[in-house]
């Protein structure tokens, strides 16, 4: 694996995203809801932000079940029997347990084949691509035929409802992705890395087996977020990660038909948009709906707002995941034209 | 009048003939102006300053200080 200044390197032959379907649960929470606890301050954080509604999951409604519905449809869309299906990766920072892995009660609730591959992966904002990265060494090693990708979070039940930094930024959603082996699928390429120093600016300290170190925090077992330096971070790693993506896939800004950037902000997006020089409309922007929806951002924008497209169109999209640890990663994938893209409702 | 101050004076929500390296930011510098700053300061200078020592700011020139002295 080459290694470049924005992390590790790597391509892939032959792999092709088969279809894919995200779904957000029904309880759409307007701004105006906020506007009893912090006022003014709720214009000053959506001009930021660009979030007017989100997404929010009833108390007894998990990531893995907006991933679960969301797996059923794309299954019954695109015809796969259930048992040609080989591996099952969930990744997610709101699963159902500590333990046991939520992939292994996700395999028994889809009625996949008893002996697949099936494991939890913990990351936020770069999953999609460090997942699809993950699928496509499964696919490409003969590891697994067919491979479903589930992520997903609940981020609403982690925020601190107080703190007007993340109270408002965040919905939730679950998206899986159905991947395969095609024969002339075109060439893949991945980057991925990681930065550990950021660890404590987008964190919650309790809940896991490090313990005492949340003191003096207001609420340690609630999700904290230092928006400044996370901007600080994105504004000095994604630059050079979407020029070195171009590097060594080879495909420029002419050849890419879309890039999709983690939902993290509106204000980030355009900054890391213009700042990359990419034309503004093959920058899809759609938190101002859904809220930065973490792990889920980047297939629920295919879904929705490139949904009809990649069913109609053979396209190549880069993507690009960045937050949370912190970690990121980026990819150039071409895609066939989708058996399946869109967005259903729990 | 430059362009990064024609971009604080949109931050600060102010006229840009009200700013002068003594202006002082008061209470308006928080942290959505801080992280629209960096935005700025990184779209006008093409450097990423210190957001600890961009928050002790208390003035425009404080700013511009930073500025001069961060590597691009």
């Amino acid at each position: 694996m080459p290694q470049i200044s924005s992390g590790q390197s790597v391509c892939f032959d032959d792999i092709t995203i088969a279809g894919l379907v995200a779904c957000v649960p029904p309880r759409v929470v307007e701004n105006s809801e906020f506007e009893a606890q912090f006022g003014s301050g709720v214009a000053d954080v959506t001009k930021m932000t660009g979030v007017q509604t989100r997404r929010w999951a009833d108390d007894d409604v998990t990531a893995s079940d907006l991933c679960l519905a969301a797996a059923h449809k794309l299954i019954d869309q695109l015809g796969w029997e259930a048992d040609t299906i080989d591996a099952l990766i969930f990744i997610s920072q709101t699963p159902d347990y500590r333990l046991p892995a939520t992939a292994c009660v996700m395999q028994a609730k889809l009625g996949l084949r008893k002996g697949i591959i099936a494991f939890d992966v913990n990351l936020g904002c770069s999953a999609y691509p460090y997942g699809l990265w993950l699928a496509s060494m499964l696919l490409s090693s003969g590891s697994a035929e067919r491979v479903l990708l589930a992520v997903g979070d609940t981020s609403s039940r982690v925020v601190d409802s107080q703190d007007r930094a993340t109270a408002m930024l965040f919905g939730d959603a679950g998206a899986v992705t159905a991947l395969e082996k095609l024969p002339g699928a075109g060439r893949s390429h991945f980057i991925l890395g990681s930065d550990g120093g950021g660890f404590q600016n987008l964190i919650i300290r309790e809940g896991a087996f490090r313990t005492g170190e949340g003191e003096g925090q207001p609420t340690p077992s609630k999700l904290f977020m230092d928006g400044g330096e996370i901007f600080n971070f994105t504004l000095k790693a994604v630059p050079t990660l979407v020029k070195d993506l171009f590097e060594v896939s080879g495909f420029g800004s002419d050849h890419h038909d879309a890039f999709l950037f983690h939902q993290a902000n509106t204000f980030m997006i355009n900054h890391l948009a213009k700042k990359a020089k990419l034309p503004q409309e093959k920058v899809p922007i759609n938190i101002g709906r859904y809220g930065n929806t973490s792990s889920a951002t980047i297939p629920l924008l295919m879904a929705d707002d490139l949904g009809q497209t990649l069913v109609d169109q053979e396209t190549r999209l880069a993507m690009f995941g960045f937050g949370v640890g912190y970690s990121w990663a980026a990819a150039s994938m071409p895609t066939q034209k989708l058996g399946c893209a869109e967005v259903i409702c729990l | 009048m430059s362009e990064f101050y024609e971009g604080l004076a949109e931050i600060m929500e102010v006229d840009v003939s009200e700013l002068s390296t003594d202006y002082e930011f008061g209470e308006a510098w928080d942290s959505l102006a801080v992280v629209s700053t960096i935005a700025l300061i990184d779209e006008v200078y093409d450097k990423a300053v210190d957001i600890q020592l961009l928050q002790d700011c208390k003035t425009v020139g404080d700013i511009e200080n930073l500025i001069s002295k961060t590597d691009g």
